[in-house]
């Protein structure tokens, strides 16, 4: 087993108020390195408040949150605990575009602490492709290589866990191929992986379990074997029309299949 | 340490590339002398020499008050302040980091408009430069940590522009109190009081402390 392969994330009852509104209310995650759990659900669903929970940015209003690593005398409580063995790729990039794709690599491994973040991120950049533009400012970077190089930020420190919200939006059917072979590489690894989509066909490229959030709970849970089936594209599909209001009109569902 | 040194880095490096507080705090700082210069007719009188400590820290604090508004301006751009937040280590070192850089450009800024300064008023500050360095740091730094915290609590309201000086401001006056009163005292005795420099660092220790601390809470969402 590789290290990152003992990796466990294990979230209990995680509850999330902002003010009156309920995001996340009882969301239970548990998986371990070298799987990939997509979490699936129409828009304010709270897939991306838990996957900020999960990362240690968000501090859930109730629920406990552990994150146990390979190497590590105990398993880690706490959000500090979490946040060393994770990396957090976003909507956004997390980059600064003053700096060059290598520079904000560096910068990010000394955050970090680790050892030698220039030949850490050198190596990164040859992974990815990115080495003949090493010194190109971030700024001026397509969405697919900001994309790839914010893939490469959030692996610097060689986490254990990578959680990726949306990562496929906005990159055109290539780029995303190769992000999706990328994802898979990393869950198979040995690294856990925890995927935040809309789309139902990517995430399952990459996952091996999936769960549904509707208005904050989970609505559905698909586990190895049953991803790209008809139950969990059922349960999607009602995920999507629960969130919807009904067209005048239309007295039945409305809501097309996943989007392929 | 590593990541104070990463911030300052990082900071140093984006500003000289853009220059875009650095110059907006200099050039305002130097419209602002201008305008003393109309004014206050009898600029070059002997009264201003009187005046000079309290227009100078006007000028500072409102310059301190633009570069601040855009201290985390670049941490949204790109969720950037997400990556802060993720560091294992305690965020008050990230807090350290930013505030430095603020305090090493507006003591740029400061330097360079008390030189205008004295040129627009024919007032000779290059006689006392190293004690009101001295001064000039000594506020900087109580002024920075403050700005910083407040800077980073504001920055994600829809009134940022407003609410920082609102709320920084009234955290300054003690800051202002020993600054003013070191300033005065090195135009007038050569160097500040033993009182003026203990206030400023009592000040400036508390300031660091508690932002030090309070900071962690600043990047919670």
């Amino acid at each position: 087993m590789s290290p990152a392969a003992a990796t466990r994330l294990v979230a209990r009852s995680l509850v999330k108020r902002f003010g009156p509104v309920t995001a996340l209310d009882g969301v239970d995650v548990d998986i371990e390195g070298g799987h990939a759990l997509a979490v699936l659900g129409p828009n304010g669903a709270g897939k991306s408040t838990l996957l900020r929970i999960l990362a240690g940015l968000a501090q859930a209003t109730s629920g406990e949150l552990t994150v146990t690593r390979a190497g590590a005398a105990a398993p880690g409580r706490g959000r500090r605990a979490a946040r060393a063995g994770v990396g957090f790729a976003g909507h956004a990039t997390l980059l600064y575009p003053e700096l060059s794709a290598r520079e904000n690599l560096i910068f990010h491994g000394r955050l970090h602490g680790i050892a030698d973040p220039q030949g850490r991120a050198d190596a990164l950049l040859a992974d990815e492709g990115l080495a003949t533009v090493a010194d190109r400012r971030a700024g001026t970077f397509s969405r697919g290589m900001s994309q790839r190089l914010s893939i490469s930020r959030a692996l610097v420190h060689d986490p254990g866990v990578v959680l990726l919200d949306e990562p496929f939006s906005g990159l055109d059917r290539r780029a995303g191929d190769r992000l999706s072979l990328r994802l898979r590489a990393l869950r198979d690894e040995g690294r856990l992986v925890v995927l935040v989509s809309h789309d139902l066909a990517r995430a399952s490229e990459i996952a091996d379990r999936a769960i549904v959030l509707l208005a904050g709970r989970v609505a559905h849970t698909a586990s190895a074997g049953e991803l790209g089936r008809d139950a969990l594209e059922d349960a999607y599909a009602r995920a999507l029309d629960a969130s919807l209001p009904p067209v005048p009109g239309d007295a039945g569902g409305t809501t097309a299949g996943p989007s392929a | 340490m590593r990541v104070l040194a990463a911030i300052l880095w990082k900071d140093l490096i984006t500003e000289w590339r853009s220059r875009d507080r650095v110059v907006a705090m200099l050039v305002f700082s130097l419209l602002v002398v201008i305008v003393y210069h109309f004014a206050l007719p009898e600029g070059t009188g002997p009264d201003i020499a009187v005046h000079t400590p309290g227009l100078l820290w006007v000028v500072f604090v409102f310059a301190a008050l633009i570069g601040l508004n855009r201290a985390f301006a670049m941490e949204l751009e790109n969720d950037a302040l997400a990556g802060l937040a993720l560091i294992p280590a305690d965020r008050g070192w990230v807090f350290a980091g930013k505030a430095v850089a603020n305090a090493l450009l507006l003591f740029l800024v400061q330097g360079l408009a008390a030189a205008a300064f004295g040129l627009v008023f024919d007032i000779d500050l290059a006689a006392s430069a190293l004690p009101l360095a001295g001064v000039f740091a000594l506020g900087t730094l109580g002024i920075a940590p403050v700005g910083t915290l407040l800077s980073a609590m504001a920055v994600r309201t829809r009134f940022r522009e407003v609410l920082l000086p609102i709320l920084l401001l009234p955290a300054l006056f003690p800051v202002l109190a020993g600054a003013v009163e070191g300033t005065a005292e090195v135009l007038r005795d050569g160097g500040p009081s033993f009182a003026s420099v203990q206030l400023l660092l009592v000040v400036d220790g508390i300031y660091w402390i508690i932002c030090f601390i309070g900071f962690d809470y600043v990047l919670d969402e």
